[in-house]
Order: C-alpha cells, then sequence, then structure tokens
C-alpha cells in the first residue's frame, strides 16, 4: 500500500525473487550457448549469432509459459502464491529478453538489406496465403509488440487510471500473445529443426499451459457450483444466499458469485460478518482467498489491508473497495445484489451460535 | 504506413507531454508531487495515447469488475489452440508425416522430364 506512486515498491521479497530472476536468465542463456552446438546438426552448422538469437527466444518462450502458468498454480495450491507476488517484473524480463530476441534477428538476417531493417522483416515474405513457409515473424512481431505494451503498462499507476475493466482486458492480451509464440515456434523453428528436444520442450510448454488452465477452470467452477447453485435456490430478486454463519471459517471468507462478473467476499470475523467485493482495488487479487490479520481483510497476493466496517484502507492509506449489506434470515446470511459505493461504512452483522 | 506510424508516435509524444507534466496530478491524487515515476509511464502513454486521452477525459470511478468471464473464455481458447496450432504445425513439416517420401526418377524417366522442359 502506498500514498504516492514510487517507481518500484522494493522490499526484501521483490529483491530477492529478481534477484533470483536475474541469475536463472543469465544461466539458461550460458548453459543454452554452451551446450546447443554439441547437440547441432554438423551438416548445418550455425553461426554464434544465431545460437545467441535462438537462446534469448527460447529463455522468452520459457519465461513466458512461466508467467502463464503462475496464475493457474496459484489458485490450484496456494503454496505457489509467492511466485505470483512479484510476477510483473517477470513479465517485464521476459519483455527484454524476446527484445533481444528480436535485436538479434534484425542485426544478422537483415543486416546488409538495402531497405531499413525493419521495413525489410514485415515485406521479406508476404506469403499469407499459404500454411507451408507462411511469415511466421508476424506472429513473432504481434507477441512482441504485446509484451511491450504489457510491459509500458504494468505500473500501479495504469489499473487506477484505466480502471480494472479496462487494464484487465488490456492485459488479457497475453492470451493470444502466448498462442502467436506457439505459432511463431510452429511455423517458424519447428518447420526446420532436427533435433526433437526443442520441439518437445515447446509442445511440452505449451501443452502444460493449456491443461494448467483447464484445471484450474473446473477446480474454481467446481468451487463456486455449490455456492452458485445455492444462491439461486435460495434467492429472491435482491438478496443472495450465502449459507449458515457456522459454515464460514473463523478469519477466512465465502466467495459468493453475482451476477456477470461480480463476486462477493463474505468474511467472518468471530461472530461479526462483514461483505466486500472480492477484487482487491491494487491488482484486482482474489481478496476471498484471503484472510483477516490485525482485524482486517489481507489479500492473499500482496498483502493489502481494508477494514471489515467499511472496505477502507487503515490510515494513511487511501485505497477502497466497495461494500455489501448482509442479513440474517432463518439463521442463514444473505447478501444483498447492489455493491455499496467504494468505502461506504457498513456494520458488520453479529450472530450468536 | 511508416509515416503513419511516425506521426501516431508523435502525437504520443505531445500526448506524454502534456499528459505527464500536467493532466497527471490532477487525474490522480498518488501522483500529486511524485515525479521520479513518471518516466516509467513514458513508453505506455506514447503508444496508448488514444485510450489514455479517454480515460483522462472520464471521471475517476472505482472499478471492482474485473472481466473475468472473458477470461475464462480466452484461456479456454488457448487451451485449444495451442495443440492445434502444435500439431498444424508438424504436419505441415516438408519432412513431417504428410511428406511424401521422394522418389528417385528412373533414368529413361528422368531423361524424358528433362526433353519435355
Amino acid at each position: 500500500m502506498s500514498l504516492r506512486h514510487t517507481p518500484v515498491q522494493w522490499n526484501r521479497t521483490k529483491l530477492v525473487y529478481d534477484a533470483v530472476l536475474a541469475v536463472a536468465v543469465v544461466g539458461f542463456i550460458v548453459v543454452f550457448l554452451r551446450l546447443a552446438p554439441e547437440f547441432a546438426d554438423t551438416t548445418r552448422p550455425v553461426d554464434g549469432a544465431i545460437q545467441r538469437m535462438r537462446a534469448f527466444g527460447v529463455c522468452a518462450f520459457l519465461m513466458l509459459t512461466l508467467i502463464l502458468c503462475i496464475g493457474p498454480l496459484a489458485r490450484l495450491d496456494r503454496r505457489f502464491l509467492p511466485l505470483l507476488y512479484n510476477r510483473r517484473h517477470l513479465g517485464v524480463m521476459t519483455c527484454l529478453v524476446a527484445l533481444t530476441h528480436a535485436v538479434y534477428v534484425l542485426n544478422w538476417y537483415f543486416a546488409f538489406s538495402p531497405t531499413p531493417k525493419l521495413t525489410a522483416l514485415v515485406t521479406a515474405n508476404t506469403a499469407y496465403g499459404q500454411l507451408l513457409g507462411f511469415p511466421f515473424e508476424a506472429f513473432g512481431i504481434f507477441a512482441l509488440v504485446v509484451l511491450v505494451i504489457l510491459a509500458a503498462t504494468s505500473h500501479d499507476f495504469w489499473l487506477a487510471f484505466l480502471s480494472a475493466p479496462v487494464w484487465k482486458t488490456l492485459h488479457l492480451l497475453i492470451y493470444p500473445a502466448y498462442a502467436a509464440v506457439v505459432a511463431h515456434i510452429a511455423l517458424g523453428y519447428l518447420q526446420d529443426a532436427t533435433n526433437p528436444a526443442f520441439a518437445l520442450v515447446a509442445g511440452g510448454g505449451g501443452l502444460v499451459v493449456a491443461g494448467l488452465h483447464v484445471a484450474a477452470l473446473m477446480t474454481d467452477r467446481a468451487r463456486h457450483r455449490s455456492n452458485t447453485a445455492a444462491a439461486t435456490a435460495a434467492s429472491d430478486t435482491d438478496w443472495v444466499d450465502v449459507g449458515p454463519p457456522e459454515a464460514i471459517p473463523d478469519g477466512r471468507a465465502r466467495i459468493v458469485r453475482l451476477d456477470g462478473d461480480e463476486r462477493v467476499a463474505v468474511f467472518r470475523d468471530g461472530n461479526r460478518l462483514a461483505a466486500v467485493s472480492n477484487a482487491c482495488a491494487h491488482q484486482n487479487g482474489p481478496l476471498g482467498e484471503g484472510r483477516i490479520i490485525d482485524g482486517c481483510i489481507t489479500c492473499p497476493w500482496h498483502g493489502f489491508q481494508y477494514r471489515l466496517e467499511d472496505g477502507r484502507s487503515p490510515p494513511p492509506f487511501i485505497e477502497t473497495i466497495p461494500t455489501y449489506r448482509l442479513r440474517l434470515a432463518d439463521r442463514r446470511v444473505q447478501v444483498h445484489r447492489t455493491a455499496n459505493p467504494p468505502g461506504t461504512p457498513e456494520e458488520p452483522l453479529t450472530w450468536t451460535a | 504506413m511508416v509515416l503513419a506510424l511516425e506521426v501516431y508516435l508523435g502525437a504520443g509524444a505531445l500526448v506524454t507531454a502534456v499528459f505527464l507534466l500536467w493532466g497527471i496530478g490532477r487525474r490522480d491524487p498518488q501522483a500529486r508531487g511524485s515525479f521520479a515515476f513518471r518516466p516509467l509511464l513514458i513508453p505506455g502513454v506514447v503508444i496508448l495515447w488514444p485510450l489514455v486521452l479517454v480515460a483522462w477525459a472520464r471521471p475517476a470511478r472505482a472499478h471492482h469488475r474485473p472481466p473475468l468471464r472473458l477470461q475464462e473464455g480466452l484461456a479456454l481458447v488457448l487451451a485449444v489452440a495451442i495443440p492445434v496450432v502444435l500439431v498444424t504445425g508438424l504436419l505441415v513439416r516438408q519432412q513431417g508425416p504428410l511428406e511424401r517420401p521422394a522418389v528417385l526418377l528412373a533414368p529413361a524417366d528422368a531423361d524424358m522430364e528433362g526433353a519435355t522442359r
């Protein structure tokens, strides 16, 4: 949490995260450059610049694969949450590695081009009407542009400025970008490769991403199905059933899905119950998967905190989230469908066992 | 196309200068008196300046409805697209499973083919 925007809110965890990341990237590049020539086809030797281009390209692909795996992994198992803590730095570093790959491509394949290198890159192959020999560079350019946009809009300012729906929609471009990277590899390097190692790496990485997303989606739906079914069965037009209060673990929340994309987190703190939006004001982390620490709802992603009474961060911080009205009916908790404006005081509901 | 790109980025540079030096402090309370982070925003504003102008003109609102359903849909499409793209890439390989093996022409056939050219 902060009062003013700063370039980076450094702390020890982020420093360790970034240091490990930097060592891993440098280590991968060094090992790749050392090992790749030994597995290369000796009948078709490649230049050192091409090896470096491939090293950065493979590294960027693996980093992007890791980025896309972190989200579903954290939803499937909370032990992966630390990976998510500084994912945006991982994204920025991936963008830099991918840019290095692109610079090697331009400076090697188009070094002596009579036209400007970028112009040569997009005009060298225009056979868009055929699959074999398709200009796979277009997929790489698209993915690189997306990575640059996402890295350039990764500061906290952008989410607050553009609003969560717009910012999140923009950052969902990572999905088509990853599909474009897979196409870039499949219609590019894999067309020519004789060593199956990279095909296995690319295929395995892509299939792991696909499998994890399907698994997380199914788990998420199963987790919310019971709540949604109960809500539908026991709801009138304005109030949605949450269940008996004792079913909510103390210090934790039950997440209820309302209409569309809206989700409510109903927290229990002893015999007090309070309902807030499930989306953290910081980066839309799932507040309902967090817990109550020091009397405040605490986001599991970055530790942003909010008071139960009004959805406001404790002073001097200024973040706010919407609150919801609660009531008890036949010893079951019900939440009102309409959110209060962010930061609206709403006295927690008390109940006796 | 290059000229259009230059015009677009030039307009972006203009919007960036006005926004980061004047507009941002009026729009975001957390940006008032804070200058060190502003250079980090330059690439984003230059690239997305039309979106910045729209967001700048709109009153500040708090939002709590991230597009979860869109994310779920895209994740499913991605899960289907990845194996399709990979398999397609391997199928169209010149040395892939759909490639018919090369057949050496008999000398007579080769001569005839040369004669017809």
